[in-house]
Formats: C-alpha cells, structure tokens, sequence
C-alpha cells in the first residue's frame, strides 16, 4: 500500500501563499472573515506560519507551510469518540463530515493545531460559488475539517489508473501550485520517488518529533 | 392520618413570599438564557461564543469539569452515612444526595451546550469508540447518575410514604415518586438498607472514578503540556472532595436559615472539619505539580504555569490561591483551634463587616506603603502618588486577592461556628471554580507559545480567549436552572430525614392495601 507524504523545502518557500489559496480553492474551503480571523477562527487547511525569532537586528524568519502532518500515530485518531476521523490504509487522515459531533477533542489532541472548525455555517459569495469544486463537499456547521492531501484527487488517479505523486502524476493542489517547488508529494514507501529520497535528505527534520506521532511531512531546514 | 399540623411538613406546604419570589426569578432566568441558546447558539453556531484557536474548550468545559467534580464531593457525604455509618452527617445525607444528582445532571447539559452538533448526540451511543476517553466519560457519567437516582430513591422512599399519608391531596404525586412500591414494612425497610449499604459503598469508588475519567479526557492528550501530567487526576479528585463538601455545606446552611430544615450547627461544624482535611490535600497535589515543573524549568509546561503566575490567568491563581486555599484553611483553623471566648458570638451585624473593612482598609495602607518603595521617581520628588504606580496585572491580581483573604479572615472571628464554616465553604467553592478555569483554560492558551529553545514548535498567534455575553447568559441560566430544581425539591421532600416512628406503631398500623382503620389519635 502507498504511504502518501510531503517534503516540504523551507529554503525554497517565499511565504507567497500561493498553496493556500490553491488548497481553499480545490477544497472549498470558506472565507470566515478579516474579524473572525482575527479572533482565532481562521480557516485554512495549508497555512503558512511566520515566526520570527532574536531581536532586531540579528533576527531569523522562517516561513513554515503547515498542512496536516497525517501522522503514522495520529493522536486526533486516537481519541475521537465516534470514529469520525480515521486513518486510512493508504496513510491519508481523513474526516467523515456527517458522523463528527462538533466535540473539537481531535482538534485538543493535535499537537500540530491543523484542524479547524466551522463555528457559524460556512458562507460562499456569489463569485466564489461559481469556482466551488463539485468534486469536494461543502461542509456543515458544527464540524471540524483539515487537509486531506486532496483525498479527491487521489481517490480519483486511483479509479481511473493514473500516476500518482512527483513528477508527472496526480498530485495535491499545493505541490501543483507553489511556484517555487517547494513542496513535494508522493509514496513515502516507493523506494524510488522523491519524497523517499527527500525524506532521507540531511536536512530533513519534523515538527515535534518528540510527541512520537510520526508525521508523513517532513521538511527540509534551511541550509 | 393527618399529618400537615407537624413541624416537619409545615416547610413543604407552607409558600412564603421569598420563596415564591426565588423560584419566579429563578425561571425568569432560566427563560431569558432559554432563548438565548435557541436563537443565537442553535440559530448561528457555537460562533457566538468566545471559543477559538487555540482555545478549543472554553467556559462551557470550565463548568462541565466543575460540575461534575462538585456531584463527585457531595455524594461522598451520603456515602459518609450510608456505608461508613457516620451518624453525625444524617442530617445532610439527604441535601447531599441532591446536590450530587442536580450537578451531575447541570454537568450534562454544559456538556451538550459544547458541541457543535448537539442533533449529532446520538452518534455517542450507536458509534461510540470504546478507545475514547470521552465516551469512557460517558458511560461514567450516565452510570453514575443511575447509582445516585437509585441512592436516592433508596434512602428517601420510607419518608416518601410517610409524606404521601401526611399529605392525601400530593398522594398521587408520592406514590409516583416511590414507583409504586408503597410497601412500608419493617422487612421492606430493612430490605431498602441493605441495598443502601451496597449502593453507598459502591458510591466511593464511582465518584472517584467518576472525576478521574473526566481529568484523563484532558491527562491523556499529549500535544498540551498543562495537561499531560499524572497528577491532573489526583488534582482534579482533590478538587471534587473540596468542593463537594463544600457546596453540601453551604447548601445545608443555607437549607437551615432558609428553609428551617433540620440540620444542627453541630453537623454545619462537623463538615466544616472535613474540609479542613480535603483543603490541604489539594493543596499538596497542586503544590507538587507546581514545584515539579518550576524546579526543573521544563519549558513547554513552563509556559503554563507562568501564564498563571504572571500572565492573564494570574489574578484566578492568586484568587484560587489565597481566598479558595489559604483563606478558608485559616478560618477553619480558627474555627476549630483557636480557644474561643465563652460569649456567644455576634451576628453579621454593620460593626463586625466594618471591623473587617477597617482591617482590609489598613492592610491596603499598608501594601500602598510597601509597594511605594518599587516605584521609580525622581529624587526631586517628595511623596509617591497614586499615577506613580504601573502595578503590572499580577501585582494588582496579589494585592487585590490578598486584601480579600484578609477581609474574610478578619470576618471569621466574629461569626458563629457554623455560619463561619459556610462561609469558608463558599470561598473554597469559587476559589475550585477559578482553578477550573485555570486548568482547562490556561494550558490550551499557552501551548503554542514557541521559546527560542524550542527549535522545532509551531509558532501560531494566539488570540485570547474572552467568553461573550451569550455564553455566560446561558451558564447563568444552567446555574438558575440547578436553583430552582432544588427551590423544587425542597417543597416536595423534607431535606431531613423524618423522625422515624417506632417499631411497635409501624406494626399496629393497618396496611396501606386496606381500608382506613378508625380515626387517628393525634
């Protein structure tokens, strides 16, 4: 079975967002607002942390693209009390919109923080209905939603035969768009594709390796 | 027979016009948050709470936790009767077995409050995930709350029947409260003390189970260092004893002033003296977490507790500190250590509350003048004014909780045994409520706050966490709701047991299944 993961290069990422935009846009994911996102209600399955470290003038920034990690243990898995999310056997943490109760414990169990929540009923303008995937569900209220390595994209390649993963295959919105070549997407387990390789870099690291949850995106430390 | 004539039926057919008053207001409330939550939180979302990243959890998990911790304490006293047959608490067996079964049931409706798809409810029973510790919770809570319903019905049926012969025109009402098993027999009331006993002894280990599932739901998590700790159990079990008795405590003194219910000074005094031992064993499971974490300088779990000390929770651990923990410890201490003078002591009168203010007052002057010697100024200055000082928020959260441990504990001298242990009581319960907000709140807020050593954190901007108005509208309503169902309880049940008649009586009565006999005697 394929073991889906991200390698993700910090030193190529400008922070132009570009992945984010593409991922809300594949994934209808809503706009929740300049006021709700300021309050700490911001939705957006790729995101790209900023943090800046030292004082002025010796500082480092770092721009971080954070999708879900789809951990090999995941702790959100663990703990749901209704088998809403699960782990699926191609490595993909996935979430069943209609059996999530709204509880939020996967969302205090990720050490990660990639799951959000829909607090009000997520709202679409006109224009942005026209754009919406029909590929994707449009979310209730009440549910928690998260990266899924565009589950759509894979489920579909794998139906009709395609290729999946880097270089010319079916791959996540985000790999395709980052004009930098930041990001990588592949079959972990493929001894032979580039994430493998990549994953095996010298300056590849994870976030938290600590917690033990194994995350399927690692990422390359500027060098 | 007719029975209204005796004192202990007079509180439950009598309707004065406070307690009419109390139980309009109650559902006045009760009404007005009601609405609220069917127009704004089921109409908009769980968005019109304050709740966000990273605080997930929020006032309605804060009065959940404390809910059922104070269900947890309070059944202990029953349990205290019932099982270890400790007949100095009787009094307030029964006041503990509805306080336990009113909290437990207002803890299931913060639960459902929470979450976001309160129709989804069901999913629980049918999908339940037998690896989650939050359905572990729900089967505790659910069994629990059977125990202390059948607890209930148990210790209360003997005085059900003799309400029901007291008063024919409630008959209905008490025959269904007793599910028809009118039997009151010697053999049937022995028949009830034994399953009492069993349920009683049963009760220890539910109650501590009960509040230990509901500490491992967050003790478990690893991704938030304030949590993931050992000890979050035994605190949280710690907690529960404190606040339960305390609130059974202040209920059954309450109970006594408001209802004229049977309850001495003596037991008032007598729970007084278990809390002066459940207060410092909190104490030491929240000391060893504390010394634990700020020995070693761990940094992830630093955060939090700095938080607390220092950061926007600090004025709930100083309150929760000095006014729940130290305030009542001394109190109590002197309620029950200090040899007292043999004149009785003075009600809560103007001179006693303002002797207390004139001692808080002094101490203030007092801290004024200490803190004076912090505050910069320029040698040209003469005195220190009032703008010279930029007390930082924790200074101000120190100074205010320790001017109000001095207030009540100048207060405690002057008040009887009894109303000095209620008050004692209720600090402890808010100072348990402000080391609930501390514990849920304070380690989701803190753990995204990456330190220059933690190389690999995740580094989100945290927006605070601040309940609205529509949340705390609808807490209020959940508590006025938990008031007027004991407002009711009290005029259906005598919230003592009734004197019980003697054996010889029981015998020589006819049975209920038969005709009246001849005219009472009484």
């Amino acid at each position: 079975m394929p073991k889906w993961g991200m390698v993700i290069d910090l030193d190529r990422c400008t922070a132009c967002q570009a992945c984010t935009v593409a991922c809300m846009v594949e994934n209808n994911v809503p706009f929740v607002g300049k006021e709700a996102a300021e309050e700490g209600r911001l939705i957006q399955w790729q995101r790209v942390l900023v943090r800046t470290d030292g004082e002025y003038p010796r500082t480092t920034t770092r721009f971080i693209p954070r999708p879900c990690m789809h951990c090999e243990d995941p702790p959100c898995v663990q703990v749901c009390p209704v088998d809403a999310t699960f782990k699926r056997s191609d490595g993909i943490v996935d979430v069943d919109y209609d059996r999530c109760i709204g509880c939020r414990y996967c969302m205090v169990a990720c050490p990660y923080g990639v799951r959000t929540f829909n607090w009000f009923k997520p709202e679409f303008n006109d224009a942005h209905r026209n754009y919406l995937n029909p590929d994707v569900r449009v979310r209730p209220r009440g549910v928690v939603e998260k990266c899924t390595f565009c589950v759509q994209r894979i489920d579909m390649a794998v139906q009709e035969g395609q290729r999946i993963g880097e270089p010319d295959g079916v791959v996540t919105a985000c790999t395709q768009t980052c004009p930098a070549h930041a990001i990588h997407f592949g079959d972990l387990d493929d001894p032979e594709s580039e994430v493998s390789r990549l994953s095996q870099d010298k300056r590849a690291f994870r976030f938290m390796e600590e917690m033990g949850t194994r995350p399927q995106v690692y990422y390359l430390a500027e060098g | 027979m007719q029975l209204t004539g005796r004192r202990e039926f007079q509180p439950l057919t009598t309707f004065g016009p406070v307690y009419i008053l109390a139980v309009v207001a109650a559902l006045a409330v009760v009404g007005v948050a009601l609405f609220i939550w069917v127009d704004r939180q089921l109409q908009s979302g769980l968005g019109v709470t304050g709740m966000n990243q990273p605080t997930y959890w929020g006032a309605y998990i804060v009065n959940f936790v404390f809910f059922v911790g104070l269900s947890a304490g309070g059944i202990i006293v029953s349990s205290l009767v019932h099982a270890l047959k400790m007949e100095r608490y009787r009094a307030v067996a029964r006041i503990a077995e509805v306080v336990a079964i009113a909290c437990i049931l207002m803890a299931g409706i913060f639960i459902s409050l929470d979450v976001g798809r309160p129709d989804r409810l069901w999913h629980l029973m049918v999908y339940g995930r037998w690896q989650s510790p939050l359905i572990w919770d729900v089967i505790i809570i659910n069994a629990y709350l059977v125990m202390a319903l059948a607890l209930g019905y148990f210790s209360t049926r003997a005085d059900i029947i003799k309400c029901m012969r007291a008063m024919p025109s409630r008959a209905w009402l008490y025959r269904l409260l007793a599910l028809g098993y009118v039997d009151d027999s010697p053999e049937a009331i022995r028949r009830d003390q034994a399953i009492l006993r069993v349920l009683a002894w049963v009760s220890i280990p539910a109650a501590v189970f009960l509040h230990s599932i509901t500490a491992w739901i967050m003790g478990l998590t690893k991704a938030t260092p304030g949590w993931h700790t050992a000890l979050l159990a035994p605190v949280f079990v710690g907690s529960a004893l404190a606040s339960g008795l305390a609130l059974v405590t202040f209920v059954s003194f309450a109970s006594q002033r408001l209802f004229r219910a049977q309850v001495n000074d003596e037991t008032v005094a007598a729970l007084g003296r278990l809390i002066l031992i459940a207060i410092p064993l909190l104490g030491y499971f929240l000391f060893s977490e504390l010394l634990t974490v700020v020995y070693a300088q761990e940094v992830s779990p630093h955060a939090f507790f700095t938080e607390l000390i220092e950061g926007d929770y600090a004025i709930f651990f100083w309150f929760d500190l000095l006014v729940g923990l130290v305030t009542p410890m001394l109190m109590l201490g002197y309620i029950f250590f200090w040899p007292r003078r043999a004149e009785a002591p003075a009600p809560v009168t103007r001179p006693v509350v303002g002797r207390a203010i004139t001692v808080t007052l002094a101490a203030a002057a007092l801290a004024f003048a200490v803190l004076s010697f912090s505050v910069e100024r320029s040698p040209e200055q003469a005195s220190v004014s009032v703008q010279d000082f930029s007390l930082s928020g924790t200074t101000l959260a120190i100074v205010l909780s320790a001017l109000a441990a001095v207030f009540f504990v100048s207060l405690a001298p002057r008040l009887s045994a009894a109303g000095g242990v209620a008050l004692a009581s209720a600090l402890v319960v808010a100072g348990v409520l402000a080391e609930r907000i501390n514990i849920v709140l304070a380690p989701q807020f803190t753990r995204f706050s990456p330190h220059p050593d933690e190389l690999f954190a995740l580094p989100y901007t945290v927006a605070g966490y601040h309940p609205t108005s529509e949340e705390l509208s609808i807490i209020v309503g959940v508590y006025a709701l938990g008031i007027l169902g004991f407002l009711l309880f009290a005029k259906v049940f005598p919230l003592t047991d009734l004197p019980e008649e003697p054996l010889a009586a029981a015998r020589d009565r006819p049975p209920l299944w038969e005709e009246p006999g001849p005219p009472d005697r009484d």
